[in-house]
C-alpha cells in the first residue's frame, strides 16, 4: 500500500503496519488507521493517518520527559507536540497522552480528569551551557 | 434535546448501563453522581474541548519545520 504524506512523500507500507484507533483522536473521530513513522531524528514519532495521509501528529515519548508517568501494560505513552515556529516555544499535551500497544498495533488517547500534567508542557529549556558540554 | 425534571436522589438511566444521580444544588450549583462500566469515558465538556482544540492546533503545525531544536534541552519533569 501507499500513501503520498506531506511531510515524508510517499511512503510505502504494509496492512500490518497500521495502527488502529479505534475511537479515533478528539476532534478527528473518524480517522482511525494511523502509521507510527520514525525518522533519523531521536526524539520524534509522527501519527500519520492513513485515511487523510495530509493528516500528521507529532509526537514525543512522555517517559523522555517524566520517568515517572503513568503506564498501561504493553503500551507506550507518548505526548501530542504542538510545534512552533519558535522552537522554545513548542508544547506536549501531557493530559491526555495516547498509548500505542506496537505489538498488537492498536493505540487511544486518555485524557486524564486530575490536573497533575499540562495539555500545553513547553517540551524544551533553552540550554544555556550548550557551548560548555 | 431531550429535557426531564429530577429532583434530589432521583436517577437518569442511559442505555441500561449508565446511570446519572442528582445529588445536591445550590448557588446555581449541581452536584451529580455517575456510575458506569470502566470503557465510558466521562469527562467534563470544557476539558475535552480543550483536548480538541489543541489535537487540531497540533495537526495544523505538524507542517512547521524542525529548525533550531538541536541547540535546546528537554523540559525534564523531576520529581
Amino acid at each position: 500500500m501507499k500513501i503520498n504524506t506531506h511531510q515524508f512523500g510517499e511512503i510505502e507500507f504494509e496492512e500490518e503496519n497500521i495502527i488502529a484507533f479505534d475511537h479515533g483522536l478528539p476532534g478527528f473521530e473518524k480517522m482511525k488507521r494511523y502509521l507510527l513513522i520514525r525518522t533519523e531524528d531521536e526524539l520524534f514519532h509522527w501519527l500519520n493517518s492513513v485515511e487523510d495521509p495530509e493528516l500528521c501528529f507529532p509526537l514525543v515519548g512522555a517517559r523522555i520527559i517524566d520517568e515517572n508517568y503513568p503506564e498501561i501494560e504493553g503500551h507506550e505513552a507518548f505526548g501530542i507536540v504542538t510545534l512552533n515556529e519558535d522552537p522554545a516555544k513548542t508544547t506536549i499535551n501531557l493530559k491526555a497522552p495516547v498509548y500505542i500497544d506496537q505489538n498488537k498495533k492498536t493505540g487511544f488517547q486518555k485524557i486524564m480528569e486530575d490536573d497533575s500534567y499540562s495539555i500545553n508542557y513547553n517540551l524544551f529549556v533553552e540550554n544555556k551551557n550548550a557551548d560548555t558540554n | 434535546m431531550l429535557i426531564l425534571t429530577r429532583k434530589i436522589d432521583e436517577e437518569i438511566i442511559i442505555d441500561s448501563n449508565i446511570r446519572i444521580k442528582i445529588l445536591s444544588s445550590s448557588d446555581g450549583q449541581v452536584k451529580v453522581g455517575l456510575t458506569a462500566p470502566p470503557e465510558v469515558e466521562i469527562l467534563r465538556a470544557e476539558v475535552y474541548e480543550k483536548i480538541k482544540e489543541n489535537t487540531l492546533m497540533a495537526s495544523v503545525n505538524s507542517k512547521n519545520k524542525l529548525k533550531g531544536i538541536s541547540v535546546l534541552k528537554i523540559n525534564k519533569i523531576s520529581k
